[in-house]
């Protein structure tokens, strides 16, 4: 690898601009684009110095449509600049950026809304709702964790992003170690949604019969109960994991038929 | 507090739980298990603040917005349901059902911000061909977050306004089976967010420790403090058996 022309605060402020505007103008016609060119403006005016037509199709360049999770994507805009670099130099054409960038930001943004937005956010918050529910007020402390992590882990992977190049996803890939960390998160994350799954997700049934014989009344809640506990919360979490995988991903129509399922339940007494 | 101020407030506070300025705040300062402590400290009641936010916040807690689309909007849903229930002295379950249709009309409001993005992307694309990049940070931050600004603002603060009557009214003419039912959707709904996970995980060789969560608590009645802290030594341990592998290999 050739001298590097960026120093480790430029690269760091590139970060910031992208940890700043990640979202902010997310459009449906380029998403993240203009937030992109934005984390990139300033290092690109410093790697075209004297070139202010290149300066100008970078510009553009990076305008271009793009959109990832922005996390682990902060790799992607230390990759973007170290190529740049490359390109001012005549190693290689603006293409070439544009193609890397697009074909990294579908794996990138899978393993990022799984990690980041799936896991690591459900997990705080939820143990923010573990203290909460209980009215302590020691729930703070986890939504800022989810903040301060984001910045942390951006910072760090836009800094490799730029020391590796568009080197950087595969040496990340095969070392082996991203996917020892997806596992091991993978198990926590699971471990961690049983957990909630059992102590927030509420189905009781309140059907109740007489016994004719001795007039004693049994509940079929205690008896499902007796059998498995939680078999109602099981099959509500398994129902919907059901619907999701075979129906479709439409949230608003799945909340829809919770809401009338829950409703003629409700109104028959089966549930409640 | 006079009705007008928790209005404004309330407005305020959507837009900073969803002006997404910085990747991750928008997280917290959205997250409605916040919002609850704010609202419970503007009324003088933290704990029932802090219940109800959590409360709200079980159901979006899977909420990923996959490819920028936000399909649930959990800050609407606190702005409007915590405040009417804190005013009116409303039980959990009630405050929850409330929630649940404001939550899916954010994920419109969303569609609005991102829909009046594209004038400020295409003056970006004016100021990219000048060379002007204080143009592009311009357009990149502070022309959206000032319409956003206002696409927040307004429906909360119009709602506030008024909600807490009307919603009282409402509630009186409700048939119970109607409120029972939605109280009984409150109670699933947290499920959708799980059972998300459960599938963007999509590893069903792992699903057995999903399992040993759920009967820990069941069974052995563990908090889920205690789960996290044998979940994260369990990932410990595969990250140093495997990294040992990798060694010898």
């Amino acid at each position: 690898m050739s001298e590097r022309l960026l120093t480790k605060k430029e690269v760091n402020q590139a970060h910031l601009y992208w940890y700043l505007a990640a979202e902010t103008n997310n459009s449906y016609e380029r998403l993240q684009a203009p937030s992109f060119c934005a984390a990139m403006a300033k290092n690109l005016r410093k790697i075209y110095k004297d070139d202010d037509e290149a300066y100008k199709e970078a510009l553009q360049r990076h305008l271009e449509f793009y959109n990832t999770e922005g996390t682990i994507g902060a790799v992607v805009v230390g990759i973007a600049l170290a190529m740049e670099e490359e390109k001012a130099k005549g190693n290689l054409t603006g293409d070439v950026i544009t193609g890397i960038k697009l074909g990294l930001m579908g794996p990138i943004a899978g393993i990022g809304d799984t990690l980041i937005w799936g896991m690591s956010k459900a997990i705080l918050l939820g143990m923010a709702c573990t203290f909460a529910l209980e009215g302590s007020p020691v729930a703070l402390l986890f939504p800022p964790i989810f903040s301060i992590m984001i910045f942390v882990v951006g910072r760090y992977t836009c800094n490799l992003g730029y020391k590796l190049g568009s080197e950087a996803v595969p040496k990340l890939l095969k070392s082996g170690t991203m996917n020892t960390l997806i596992t091991a998160a993978s198990v926590l994350g699971l471990l961690m949604m049983g957990a909630l799954s059992a102590s927030y997700v509420k189905v009781s049934t309140p059907l109740a019969w007489t016994m004719s014989s001795t007039g004693a009344e049994i509940g079929l809640q205690a008896n499902l109960d007796a059998i498995l506990p939680g078999m109602l919360q099981l099959l509500a979490v398994f129902g919907i994991y059901w619907y999701f995988t075979h129906k479709g991903q439409n949230y608003i129509k799945l909340v829809f038929t919770i809401l009338a399922i829950s409703i003629i339940a409700a109104f028959f007494g089966i549930l409640g | 507090m006079t009705t007008f101020m928790i209005a404004v407030i309330s407005g305020i506070l959507y837009f900073l739980g969803t002006s997404r300025i910085g990747y991750g705040i928008s997280s917290t300062l959205g997250a409605p298990v916040f919002l609850g402590f704010i609202y419970g400290l503007l009324f003088g009641d933290v704990a029932n603040g802090l219940i109800i936010g959590a409360s709200i916040n079980l159901l979006y807690l899977g909420v990923v917005f996959t490819g920028g689309n936000v399909p649930s909007d959990g800050a609407l849903a606190a702005c409007i349901s915590i405040p009417v229930a804190l005013q009116l002295g409303l039980d959990v379950d009630t405050a929850v059902t409330i929630a649940v249709p404001f939550g899916i009309l954010g994920s419109f409001v969303d569609q609005i911000r991102r829909t009046s993005n594209l004038i400020w992307l295409h003056k970006a694309d004016d100021f990219a061909a000048k060379g002007d990049e204080k143009g592009i940070y311009r357009c990149a931050m502070v022309y959206p977050t000032i319409t956003a600004f206002f696409i927040r603002f307004i429906p909360v603060f119009a709602v506030n306004l008024f909600g807490a009557d009307a919603v009282q009214v409402l509630l009186n003419y409700l048939p119970a089976f109607i409120t029972t039912g939605l109280s009984v959707a409150g109670g699933i709904l947290p499920a959708i967010g799980f059972a998300v996970i459960i599938m963007s995980i999509g590893r069903n060789e792992l699903l057995p420790y999903y399992f040993i969560g759920f009967f820990a608590v069941k069974y052995l009645g563990i908090g889920n403090m205690a789960c996290a802290v044998f979940g994260i030594c369990i990932a410990a341990l595969m990250i140093y058996r495997d990294s040992k592998k990798g060694a010898q290999a």
